[in-house]
């Protein structure tokens, strides 16, 4: 089949396809989605007894020991059993806790977290988030709860799915509408375009004219780069009806100082990472002006910011 | 070499000194986009070009897709990870690396006859 010229070996994407579900998931899946937080710690000054009674209050094995925001170390079930045996449970948590501690990220895939667990071969990890604060524990359990969790939930939205099917004209409203709504986290560079992918999958499913699919796919693009860049983090909902899409992205701020200026093709305020990768053009929110038959934007600074479009749609002529 | 107003990929690549990174059967472009900004290219490209870019992320697939971009160019000897390979394949984009720098390669598509 491959006649072209090729140089590298190359990971053919039919070998990607043919993973299960809960494959998917973990590749899918954050490590802050199946930790437990927030975090139950203790004080280096508590005693072994103390963090003992909180293992078994909270039925948790590992207590991270922390010291205003600095984690200092963790104490796990292990060297409290070693403290009975030994005699010394009364001893302070500074003098036998393990220090040097390995953390992982909050944004890390479960696959990761996975390899992590195999790698040190501990029973827990410290969640830290980017600013290397503590927000939570991440063990072997806490995955096997969380895939467990999302694998119910999926099988539920089938279930539900076939009983609508089965429910005939009903099932036609059901599945006229569809509405994707997503959490977009800032700086995760990595996931932009996945919200606008799904969507261009609906409309090319419901044989959308192809102009009119661009234009919806870019104005949900943009907001989610926008998110990315620009805000704190927000969430996006895009509602699919036979006859319109409807976007609404909104942030938690900063806010924008002066609307105008950023509705101006090549005013951006994008800093040096984002502009390395190509963003940053200062055209994000006239392109999707641009590509909206009704938009609005409400935002001021160090206010939320709102925005607010709707594409109408038209099928392909000819198609039914 | 001269070359179709919708040209055939493999034509392309001898045009340009490039090889083909990912497994396309078959592909045509009609005309070419140069721009290294996403959104600049999610305003003025034009469905059906072939994009030639310096960026490697793999936001550039997700641009490519959202705007019916068949092809990809990666010029001044720029690769991808693996990771970008097998998400174009997924999305039936074609990309395409080569060594010239991307002056040098816009030229010779305008030299085989690409004026769009």
């Amino acid at each position: 089949m491959n006649t072209a010229p090729t140089t590298e070996p190359v990971l053919s994407a039919g070998d990607a396809r043919k993973i299960t579900i809960a494959q998917v998931l973990v590749y899918e899946l954050r490590v802050r989605d199946a930790m437990s937080h927030p975090p139950f710690t203790a004080l280096p000054s508590d005693s072994l007894r103390t963090i003992q009674k909180l293992m078994k209050q909270h039925k948790i094995s590992g207590v991270p020991i922390q010291l205003g925001s600095k984690l200092l170390g963790i104490v796990t079930i292990e060297d409290i059993i070693t403290a009975l045996d030994k005699g010394h449970i009364d001893d302070l948590a500074e003098k036998r806790m393990a220090r040097g501690v390995i953390t992982i990220r909050d944004h890390f895939s479960l696959v990761r977290a996975v390899a992590e667990f195999e790698r040190h071969g501990f029973g827990r990890f410290p969640v830290v988030d980017s600013a290397d604060r503590l927000v939570g524990v991440l063990t072997r359990g806490d995955i096997t709860n969380c895939l467990m969790h999302q694998l119910e939930k999926r099988a539920e939205e089938a279930i539900a799915f076939e009983a609508a099917s089965l429910a005939g004209r009903a099932s036609d409203e059901l599945a006229q509408r569809i509405v994707i709504r997503a959490q977009v986290r800032t700086g995760d560079y990595d996931s932009a375009g996945k919200v606008s992918q799904r969507l261009r999958q609906i409309l090319r499913e419901r044989g959308i004219d192809p102009d009119v699919r661009r234009r919806a796919a870019i104005v949900v693009y943009e907001a989610e780069t926008n998110i990315i860049i620009h805000s704190l983090g927000g969430e996006i909902t895009v509602a699919i009806d036979p006859d319109k899409v409807v976007v609404d992205a909104v942030d938690t701020g900063p806010g924008i100082e002066d609307v105008n200026q950023a509705m101006q093709e090549g005013w951006s305020t994008a800093g040096r990472l984002p502009r390395e990768l190509g963003f940053g053009a200062g055209m994000g929110l006239p392109n999707m002006k641009k590509c909206s038959d009704v938009f609005e934007i409400k935002s001021s600074n160090g206010q939320k910011t709102f925005v607010h479009s709707e594409i109408f749609l038209r099928k392909v002529t000819g198609a039914s | 070499m001269k070359l179709e107003a919708n040209a055939k990929l493999p034509d392309v690549l001898l045009t340009i000194q490039a090889t083909l990174i990912t497994n396309t059967v078959d592909a045509t472009v009609h005309g070419c986009y140069i721009s290294d900004l996403l959104s600049d290219v999610l305003a003025h490209a034009q469905p059906g070009m072939l994009w030639a870019t310096v960026q490697v992320h793999r936001n550039v697939v997700s641009v490519a897709a959202t705007k019916d971009i068949p092809a990809v160019l990666f010029t001044c000897g720029r690769k991808p990870d693996a990771s970008v390979i097998v998400e174009a394949e997924e999305e039936g984009i074609a990309l395409l690396a080569t060594p010239l720098t991307t002056y040098e390669a816009a030229g010779k598509l305008w030299q085989a006859g690409i004026h769009e």
